[in-house]
């Protein structure tokens, strides 16, 4: 068990440091409302009519937004003390679960899909989103007693999917995104009371069940043999408590939006602070949470031109979240030696080469297919003569690049998965196609509007700087599976909440990088398709020469450096190859789409085992899996489209949840 | 109305189709021979009028338009805008391109609009498209002298996004250039990106106390509802006062049918309003 589920025991004096501290922040916070009320900026128009209306500002914005900032961040707080409690898991919030996630898809469906849903309260389809990701959640790691690691993991692989969904409903509404950006981000700003008069009775609701929970929790600390043995339904306690815990975020997320992280910060910092009882940390989390919101949203306004938000706040504090991640590692253990479950194979095979061959031969069938056979409004048309020339300028460039991206990013997939020893790593898992995201969203701001070559550029820079700087932090472990995959989700929610930033403008950048993250091919012209070759020759050929590494990094580095490996310059060759691939691959199909978790499985699946085989089985299957779903994507709903990165991601995603759910079997 | 009076006469002349919605209705107002619009579901909900002859083929959303469905559609001409700039080359292998910008930073989409009615009206040998903008500019002229006997109060169109934000369009957006035209002072006057400002905090509204609130639809089903709740909402003077107007839905980044289209709503909701 890790610090966080110490024995309880009442340290007075540390109590009485946290009461002055508390004091201190109370007063800071009082300081930070004075300090905004009286830089309020004045209205307009006549003496008399200006007074009123800014009275009405004062005591219907600015004041409810305080006091709902404070009331959102105490039932985060809260939310997050409990979950970590319960789960006895330090990195649980509603955004690392993807409760905040399943809550805004519940929300999107709603608002774009079906407007009928919006005659129930907001908060009850949050909730059911909620929970439902929730649920998925607990039922991947069930059988791993809830291991952190694999929740962790499950949270942001249904994170993703939700995503995807989200996305590609708000581009398929077009001009409906407006309010879903604003309130996918976490805007505060009210103008009446009604946010802060629907939270407080939850609030209080939830403070009371918790005080009525406290002692089932504070058995539940103790591990669940000794929970029973003094008379603890465990399952009901530890039910009632997610219940509670979800209502609590999903209560936050209808009315404000997705606030990220905060619910990981709050009880964290409240155990720094030394906060060490049940009571004391989710008292703590809550008054933490609190103080955080209320500052960042009021740090928001202030530093805003006029007035208006810098920033929406729930954008702000997801910023937190990555850096906290990764704080916290060093704190977490699993409670399992975690052997992630690889795929095996299902029969070795005998004579690999014929296996390519026939590979090659499937892949050559997809890409034909695509060419020859696409939609109209008579229904599936094959094209042959005239019309398949007419149509092969629109067809080839996309499949072309969807091939070649999948290729790319099966191959990355690869290698980080030989360079770590963890069969889950991937661009996607690890974090570092979206870093290649934040490079190209820093790109956006400086340039406006780059060309795809800056673009490109960017994104290489973004991933490498990411996976290079996760390698760093995590060679200290020896590559160990947790931390490289908690490490991953660190970057990608770091990566995730810059984009969001952008996101939250809803301006012409926010589109660019909507249309990055859906990944669609459809604009792929010639260019894409020379720089989807190009780059896939030019960074593959290299591998050739680096069979011998492939095949005794994942040995482990001592094992490597006994059969004289230069590790750490053969690693960095690799992460920085693998990051060139992620990046030129992502900057085709976007960061989702789960190509390079999957590709390389499948290989393994098939039975290709040495490096050399398995390399080329990757390559093919990538690029045969990504034209395969790039000619799905413009045939399911013709004539409208699905971007391929979103569709590649819908179809992936589930593969990658059951691969967690199985018991551990061998390992790479 | 502006886009009606020839739509009951069969189309002809060559085929054309356009990915830019601007276009899309311009084309279909002068009653030229469409078979092919993007995204054209959400179009009958936002833009409304000109209507979408059946036979129109959909492309699929405009940013990610279905260029295999425009080829099957066999379109003459393809009418572009700067919007879709990047796919300019691909449209062109599938027929002869002519670009007409209407929104570019900074210029007047009035005035392009009237370049871009006339251009495709001498190109497409139709007449309505000259007879269109004569049409708009007596209807406009007619409409300046009704709503200058009005109480010369500023305007202020805006869409909600939610019931806690909306967006407001400037002088340089179409609904600005509409008011204009029409002698009615835009409220808004504070800077914009690209024609609007957007998210706008329902705060602001307080700084404009005297202004009429024209709301134009469509905007998310609650959020009207909320905004009925909101304290802060029906303490502004403009609410107070019976000041709020919601129209049809107009598209904003619309072409003459929807300056007309505006117009005619505006005109209509304003004078009832006076009137009692």
């Amino acid at each position: 068990m890790h610090g966080m589920a110490d024995i309880a025991r009442p340290q007075p004096r540390q109590g009485r440091g946290m009461a002055v501290a508390g004091l201190g922040i109370a007063c800071l916070l009082l300081l930070l409302l004075l300090l905004l009320v009286w830089l309020m900026p004045a209205v307009p128009g006549e003496p008399g009519q200006a007074e009123t209306l800014h009275s009405i500002l004062l005591w219907h914005s600015l004041m409810p937004r305080a006091a709902l900032a404070l009331l959102a961040g105490a039932a985060l707080g809260l939310s997050g003390a409990l979950l970590q409690h319960v789960l006895r898991n330090p990195i649980a919030d509603a955004s690392t679960l993807g409760i905040a996630a399943g809550a805004q898809l519940a929300l999107t469906v709603a608002l774009g899909m079906a407007p009928a849903l919006l005659l129930l309260p907001r908060e009850i389809i949050a909730f059911g989103g909620g929970v439902l990701s929730l649920a998925v959640v607990l039922a991947l790691s069930w059988r791993r007693q809830l291991d952190p690691v694999t929740v962790a993991l499950s949270g942001m692989i249904v994170t993703m999917i939700a995503s995807a969904l989200s996305i590609a409903i708000i581009l398929a509404r077009g001009e409906y995104v407006m309010s879903i950006f604003i309130w996918g981000s976490g805007s505060l700003s009210q103008q009446d009371w009604s946010g802060v008069l629907s939270l407080v009775p939850r609030l209080i609701v939830g403070a009371i069940a918790t005080a009525l929970l406290m002692r089932p929790l504070r058995v539940l600390s103790l591990d669940d043999a000794a929970a029973r043995s003094l008379g603890v339904s465990i399952h009901a306690t530890r039910f009632a408590v997610l219940a509670l815990a979800v209502w609590l975020a999903a209560s936050v997320t209808a009315i404000v939006g997705v606030i990220g992280f905060l619910g990981l910060a709050a009880p964290a910092i409240a155990r720094y602070c030394g906060a060490r009882t049940t009571t004391e940390i989710t008292t703590g989390a809550a008054i933490i949470g609190a103080g955080l919101l209320f500052a960042a949203d009021s740090l928001m306004q202030l530093l805003g031109p006029g007035f208006s938000d810098l920033a929406p706040a729930g954008a702000a504090t997801a910023l937190f979240g990555g850096p906290l991640l990764l704080l916290l590692l060093p704190r977490l253990r699993s409670t399992l030696n975690l052997q992630v479950a690889s795929v095996s194979a299902i029969r070795r095979l005998s004579r690999p080469v014929v296996g390519l061959a026939v590979l090659f031969a499937g892949v050559t069938a997809v890409f034909l297919g695509a060419l020859a056979v696409g939609a109209s409004d008579d229904g599936l048309t094959f094209s042959l003569g005239a019309s398949f020339a007419d149509l092969l300028p629109f067809r080839l460039p996309r499949i072309v690049a969807a091939g070649g991206a999948g290729a790319m990013l099966a191959v990355a997939g690869l290698i980080m998965q030989r360079i770590t020893g963890n069969p889950l790593a991937s661009p996607e898992v690890l974090g570092v196609s979206a870093g290649g995201g934040a490079g190209l969203t820093v790109v956006l701001f400086l340039v406006g509007f780059p060309t795809p070559p800056v673009m490109l550029g960017a994104m290489a820079i973004g991933a490498v700087v990411t996976f290079l700087l996760m390698m760093a932090l995590t060679a200290r472990s020896g590559f160990s599976s947790e931390r490289v995959l908690l490490a991953g989700v660190a970057a990608g929610a770091l990566a995730m909440s810059i984009m969001t930033l952008v996101l939250a403008q809803g301006d012409m950048r926010s589109y660019i990088l909507l249309l990055w993250l859906s990944g669609s091919t459809n604009n792929a012209g010639p260019l894409h398709a020379g720089i989807a070759l190009g780059a896939l020759v030019v960074l593959v050929a290299p591998l050739a020469f680096c069979g011998r590494w492939l095949t005794i990094l994942p040995l482990g580095t001592a094992v490597a450096r006994g059969l004289g490996l230069q590790v750490a310059r053969a690693r960095l060759m690799l992460a920085v190859l693998a990051a060139l691939l992620t990046a030129a691959g992502s900057f085709i199909v976007g960061p989702l789409s789960l190509t390079g978790l999957v590709a390389p499985h499948l290989a393994r699946m098939m039975g290709f085992q040495k490096p050399g085989h398995q390399l080329l089985a990757a390559i093919l299957l990538g690029a045969g899996v990504l034209m395969g779903a790039d000619w799905l994507s413009r045939l399911v709903i013709y004539p409208y489209q699905i971007p391929l990165g979103l569709f590649a991601a819908l179809i992936s995603g589930p593969y990658l949840l059951w691969l967690l759910s199985r018991k551990s079997g061998s390992s790479t | 109305m502006l886009a009606l009076p020839c739509a009951a006469r069969a189309a002809a002349g060559p085929t054309v189709a356009t990915l830019d919605w601007a276009l899309l209705e311009t084309l279909l107002a002068m009653n030229a021979n469409v078979v092919a619009g993007a995204e054209l579901r959400q179009f009958i909900d936002v833009a409304v009028e000109p209507t979408v002859p059946a036979g129109v083929t959909d492309l699929g959303l405009r940013g990610i338009p279905n260029f295999e469905a425009l080829y099957h559609a066999r379109p003459d001409l393809i009418f572009n805008s700067n919007f879709y700039l990047a796919n300019e080359a691909r449209l062109s292998r599938i027929a002869p391109v002519e670009t007409h910008s209407i929104y570019l930073p900074g210029e007047s989409p009035f005035a392009h609009s009237i370049q871009a009615t006339r251009a495709i009206g001498e190109r497409l040998d139709l007449p309505s498209g000259v007879k269109m903008i004569e049409r708009l500019e007596s209807q406009l002229g007619s409409q300046t002298r009704i709503l200058a006997g009005g109480d010369g109060r500023p305007v202020l169109p805006i869409n909600l996004g939610d019931a806690r934000h909306y967006r407001v369009f400037g002088s340089d957006s179409m609904f600005g250039e509409v008011l204009a035209r029409l002698g009615l002072t835009n409220a808004w006057t504070g800077a914009t990106a690209y024609t609007a400002m957007a998210p706008m905090g329902i705060e602001t509204l307080a700084t404009m106390p005297d202004a009429w609130i024209i709301l134009i639809p469509p905007h998310p089903a609650d959020a009207l509802d909320a905004l009925g709740r909101s304290a802060f909402w029906n303490a502004l003077p403009p609410v107070r006062d019976g000041r709020v107007l919601t129209l049809g839905a107009v598209n904003p980044y619309g072409a003459l049918p929807a300056a007309g289209r505006f117009a005619n709503l505006l005109t209509e909701g304003l004078a009832r309003a006076w009137n009692g």
